[in-house]
């Protein structure tokens, strides 16, 4: 198979004792959008429960879905995913596994490396675990994700990656291990 | 003889803990806890600046951040910070100050001759006198009048430190650490509610930390130490809150400078927090104003609080006597302090009566009272030496230093940066908010409520309302420390100087305006005050008028006769104290500071030799290092290769669109003026879209990919704006149409392979497809799958010869492009780059960004006939509108050179041969490239009436060159007008 490379391949790596920022690889990013009065309906017969809000990610087993619209979806799955093929044209599917780049922070200071980022209330009681976000950093759009105490996904546009990185690691700089 | 000295003890500073500093290339000691302005005056220095215009001698007015005279140049080399209020600058070990304005010392300073001709200075002088004798007289003499006058100046090297900038939330934010403010957060705070507290000064209690009562001191204590204790609440010292904005948007900035934080760990010198708070407390205080008299400005006369400040805070007093002048109550306390530390004290009262409680206290300390009484006039030029006294006690008076009273201006800046005037209120003599919005409140003497047990009430209850309105009901009070009483006002308005002298009497020291200038204002018919602002520079500068606005605005009611209210205020707006742009900028500096989009093929390009060239937010590869290591040159052997090889190109950048759904081709029929409703699956079209206006949005191609599934190829320009259309459509129009969209602008990467041998090169790398003509017609398209992935295939040409693109999922963009080029490498493959991209197009006569450019109709580019004529399209109407139908609109056109020894440039303006070369011209060129082909330069351009001028001679010219060349209209089809290599 054609090798796949990371838009991430070129970037500085960032080393902290605190806080670890790391891309995360290995997934399968598809976009399910209704064409009918029973999608959800159909969508959640193969996926399971959706989330009831943008705010909120739904995680099904393997899978994270995220509302990103009026009957709009996105499903992370696995590396191996089947959901696009058993939901084919049942709505409108498309695939996006290279579109974005996934960064996860995870350690102590993230929250307040994010405070840094984006305009969104991550206080601990407020952006809890489950809790997404569709918003802007460093100009472009992501989606952040809550996956723990103080772990987090950003979904960025892969042409943009790059520059989101370094925007994150840049913020990031006070609790990087000295150079 | 000194003026000032310092205490043996007292104050809060930490003696224990000494700091020196360098003022004007001379140490300067002092204590932690001393600001530079504490630290000069302790040391005696007096004079310490000189005023913007007249070159006064000044000393320090006030001891906050109202400070309208001491302004100093902080720092040295890259870290040169101009125009900072001494007042507000901690003193630390290493800090090096120097005086600004004059030259070459404040003490003798050789611009003082513009005092002499101060006669010529006064209002308006420099707009009478420099607007002639020409009419760009004023740009001539503006440099050397900046020169003369003015502040400090900033530096032109980069700035070493690091600014950072973050985002914050919470339920109530406390402005202002006061009695009020702490009240306010305290209150709140109990409640559970999320408080943020942000205070300007280094320390929190505002008034408080001028005074020397032990019970309120312990109260201020006692509170800030609960606010540490709780987990909810954050509190910030040396932080400003700059603005308000809507949506309770707060702008903080803290000022970190003290704690010489090293960039290279990421440390900032300043952090811009843009808070958004569910309430919001104001409790900003007030400022003490001036009076206004001769001689007002005399280094030793500062505001009556100041005074206090330096004593109670600062340990620094006059070294033996003080007046003090004032028209109200609050004067005293300055008084009874200065004389419990030592001080010889008399006050003018411009009230004729005074409490005799007042009088009791200060006979106590013995201290003189001459009521009915003002300043007549201050001597010593370089320092105040005595003053002579005005009104009931025409007395002369030696004494170091002079203290003014002349009541309290609230600080109601961000009560009125949402658009609220503030009000004038008659019992306090100033202006207090004019309202509130909601989600608002205020406390303590914003509101005028001056006296301390009020402010602690006011305060309490602003917090627990704000609390409650964010959601968070039940809290504690704050209360008043057991002996607080409130001081008495009683303030009598004075606003100017009972009887005139003949020195200069300063209504706002910074700006160097006179009472006299005010008059002048009058005279010359300025009924505004925003008029008079702007006619005097009164209220300009970096203390915006803190000090001066009231008194000057109440003089100009005064000359009116008209009241106060009636005269009205200046607009505050943020920021409300100067702050340094580093801080603005934040982390967005250098390659911060926009977003760069780079194609999923970047890391090949970089290390393959390709140069790369800025298109919008995009990095793409320019050329390539094989081709050559010039644009000039490299291009054209780019060019060549594709004209006669074959080449490959990055098209990643395009914008791409999935559509999907039953009514997906009805949508596109819409969006595109010719007809997509019947394009059989399999096939791609070229399509040209209009915005609603009837002008060209964009033009692209979309190929069916089966019944119900699109695949939208945009500009790269207008890729996200073409996106934005078509959802805005879907969503807000055409809502009965059931179509979804979705950008693979990020998902699909795309290579341009191009050249009479491409289909050759392509059948190398993909043996296993038929890619004859048959299989893989002109615009046709199809999906194969190769090595385990998807890979599109389009039949489409940019470049006029036989081209694909083949697109594929970013993530194996690089492996794919490899490929190609490897198994292809017998057809002589290379990469070609965008200058060669955009060069061949414009030899076959495409379109491209620079032709649209949302000015041009369809007509305007030859397309007109695509259109289809009898269905409906967005567009439709108004592109048949008078104007844009005007046979003069300036059309495409093809453009020769005709003299080989010249070249054409782009932007170049188009005259017909017998015009005048002056002007707009007829038209200009939009792209311009050498032709392989033709061995000339030819180019695409606009030229009025368009191909009804083909083979008219005309003129290309290029003013900033001072160039022109001789050109012929011609078709824009410069290469194989019939096709037949798009059909190979």
């Amino acid at each position: 198979m054609l090798e796949r490379r990371s838009a991430l391949a070129s970037a500085k790596p960032y080393v902290s004792a605190a806080l670890k920022i790391a891309e995360r690889p290995g997934f399968t990013l598809t976009q399910f959008a209704g064409l009918d009065g029973d999608f959800e309906n159909k969508l959640s017969a193969v996926i399971g429960t959706l989330p009831d809000k943008v705010a909120r990610a739904q995680v099904n087993g393997e899978r994270t879905i995220f509302r990103i619209g009026p009957a709009q979806f996105w499903i992370v799955g696995p590396e191996t995913d089947d959901a696009a093929s058993r939901l084919a044209g049942l709505c409108a599917v498309t695939p996006l596994s290279s579109s974005r780049v996934r960064i996860a922070l995870e350690g102590a200071p993230a929250r307040a490396v994010l405070a840094r980022l984006m305009p969104v209330d991550f206080d601990a009681a407020v952006f809890t675990l489950g809790n997404a976000a569709l918003t802007g950093l460093h100009h472009t759009p992501v989606t952040v994700h809550c996956t723990g105490a103080d772990a987090f996904d950003i979904y960025a546009m892969r042409t943009f990656a790059l520059d989101v990185w370094d925007a994150v690691t840049d913020a990031a700089r006070e609790f990087a291990a000295s150079r | 003889m000194s003026a000032f000295r310092r205490l043996p003890q007292g104050g809060r500073i930490d003696r224990a803990k000494p700091v020196s500093a360098r003022f004007d290339g001379k140490g300067l000691p002092g204590f932690t806890g001393d600001t530079l302005a504490s630290a000069l005056l302790a040391n005696d220095k007096l004079l310490i600046g000189r005023s913007f215009k007249y070159h006064r001698p000044r000393g320090l007015v006030a001891a906050g951040i109202e400070e309208p005279n001491a302004l100093f140049t902080i720092g040295e080399g890259a870290r040169t910070e101009p125009n900072v209020a001494a007042t507000m600058a901690e003193l630390t070990d290493g800090l090096v100050a120097k005086s600004q304005n004059a030259w070459p010392s404040p003490d003798f300073d050789l611009m003082a001759v513009n005092s002499l001709l101060s006669p010529l200075f006064q209002s308006g002088f420099y707009y009478k006198t420099f607007m002639g004798p020409s009419k760009g007289s004023w740009m001539f003499y503006e440099p050397f009048i900046r020169k003369a006058a003015g502040l400090g100046k900033a530096t032109d090297l980069p700035d070493p430190d690091r600014y950072d900038m973050r985002f914050a939330f919470c339920d109530v934010l406390v402005i202002g650490s006061g009695p009020a403010g702490l009240a306010a957060a305290l209150t709140a705070g109990r409640s559970g509610a999320r408080v943020v507290l942000a205070e300007q000064d280094s320390d929190f209690g505002g008034s408080l930390l001028s005074g020397n009562d032990a019970e309120q001191e312990a109260w201020r204590v006692v509170c800030v130490d609960e606010l540490n204790s709780l987990s909810n609440v954050e509190v910030f010292t040396r932080t400003t809150v700059q603005g308000l904005y809507d949506g309770n948007l707060a702008v903080l900035v803290e000022n970190r400078s003290r704690l010489h934080p090293d960039a290279s760990k990421g440390q900032p010198r300043m952090v811009l927090t843009q808070l958004r708070a569910r309430t919001i407390v104001m409790a900003t205080g007030a400022i003490e104003r001036p009076l206004v008299f001769s001689n007002n400005d005399r280094p030793g006369v500062m505001l009556a609080s100041a005074l206090r400040s330096y004593a109670n805070r600062f340990a620094v007093v006059p070294d033996k006597r003080a007046v003090i002048v004032t028209n109200n109550d609050t004067a005293y306390q300055s008084a009874l302090d200065l004389a419990a530390a030592g001080v010889a004290v008399t006050v003018a009262d411009h009230r004729t009566n005074v409490s005799a409680d007042i009088l009791a206290r200060a006979g106590a300390k013995g201290i003189a009272i001459f009521p009915g009484s003002g300043i007549f006039d201050v001597e010593g030029s370089k320092g105040v030496k005595r003053v002579k006294l005005g009104g009931a006690h025409a007395v002369t008076i030696e004494c170091d230093a002079v203290g003014m009273a002349g009541g309290w201006s609230p600080a109601v800046h961000l009560s009125s940066h949402g658009g609220i005037k503030p009000k004038y209120d008659e019992a306090v003599a100033g202006f207090v908010p004019g309202g509130f919005p909601v989600s608002h409140f205020g406390a303590g003497a914003i509101m005028g409520a001056f006296g301390l047990s009020a402010a602690i009430a006011e305060g309490a209850n602003a917090g627990a309302s704000a609390a409650a309105f964010a959601g968070f009901g039940k809290t504690r009070p704050v209360y008043a420390p057991e002996h607080a009483t409130d001081r008495t006002y009683a303030i009598l308005p004075s606003w100017s100087s009972p009887q005139d002298a003949k020195g200069k009497a300063f209504v706002d020291f910074q700006s160097d305006v006179t009472i006299k200038d005010v008059k002048i204002a009058h005279q010359e018919g300025y009924r505004s005050v925003e008029h008079l602002k702007r006619y005097t520079t009164l209220g300009m500068g970096t203390d915006q008028g803190k000090t001066s606005n009231i008194n000057a605005l109440a003089l100009m009611a005064e000359y009116r006769g008209i009241t106060i209210p009636e005269a009205g205020t200046t607009t505050f707006r943020p920021p409300y104290a100067p702050l340094t742009m580093g801080a603005i900028a934040g982390r967005t500096v250098g390659a911060h500071f926009r977003p760069v989009r780079r194609s999923p093929l970047n890391d090949w390009h970089v290390k393959n030799g390709a140069t790369f060239i800025d298109a919008g937010l995009w990095k793409r590869a320019w050329y390539y290092a094989w081709a050559g290591h010039s644009p000039e040159t490299a291009y054209v052997k780019e060019m060549e290769l594709v004209r006669n090889g074959v080449g490959m190109a990055d098209v990643s950048t395009l914008g791409k669109i999935d559509i999907q759904g039953p009514d997906s081709a009805e949508f596109l029929n819409r969006v595109y003026v010719n007809g997509f409703a019947k394009l059989p699956v399999g096939k791609v079209r070229y399509g040209v879209m209009l915005n609603d206006d009837g002008l060209v949005l964009d033009d692209g191609t979309t190929a069916r990919i089966s019944e119900n599934q699109f695949y939208m190829t945009t500009t790269t320009a207008q890729a996200g704006e073409v996106m934005s259309w078509l959802e805005y459509l879907l969503q807000c129009h055409w809502t009965d149409l059931n179509v979804q969209v979705a950008s693979l602008t990020d998902e699909w990467a795309g290579m341009a392979v191009s050249g009479p041998k491409a289909r050759e090169a392509l059948q190398l790398a993909f043996p296993d497809a038929d890619l004859s003509d048959a299989a893989l017609p002109y615009m046709g398209c199809r999906d194969i799958s190769f090595d385990g992935v998807t890979l599109r295939l389009l039949r489409m040409s940019f470049s006029g010869e036989l081209a694909y693109e083949v697109h594929v999922a970013a993530d194996h963009a690089i492996s794919l492009w490899e490929h190609i080029l490897k198994a292809a490498a017998p057809t002589g493959i290379k990469p070609y780059g965008l200058e060669a991209l955009a060069s061949l197009r414009i030899e076959k006569g495409h379109v491209a960004g620079l032709e649209l450019d949302h000015r041009n109709t369809l007509d305007d580019l030859g397309l007109g006939k695509m259109a289809g004529k009898d269905k409906d399209y967005v567009g439709k109407a108004l592109r048949f509108r008078e104007d844009c139908q005007r046979p003069e609109r300036w059309s495409l056109v093809g453009l020769e050179l005709m003299e080989p020894d010249k070249k054409l440039r782009g932007g170049a303006i188009l005259f017909a041969a017998t015009d005048e070369i002056k002007g707009h011209g007829r038209g200009y060129i939009t792209s311009v490239t050498w032709s392989t082909e033709l061995n000339k330069f030819i180019a695409l351009g606009l030229f009025d009436g368009g191909l009804k001028h083909e083979g008219d001679e005309i003129i290309a010219a290029f003013p900033l060159k001072n160039e022109q060349a001789r050109l012929k209209i011609v078709s824009p089809h410069f290469i194989d007008k019939e096709g037949a290599r798009l059909h190979a």
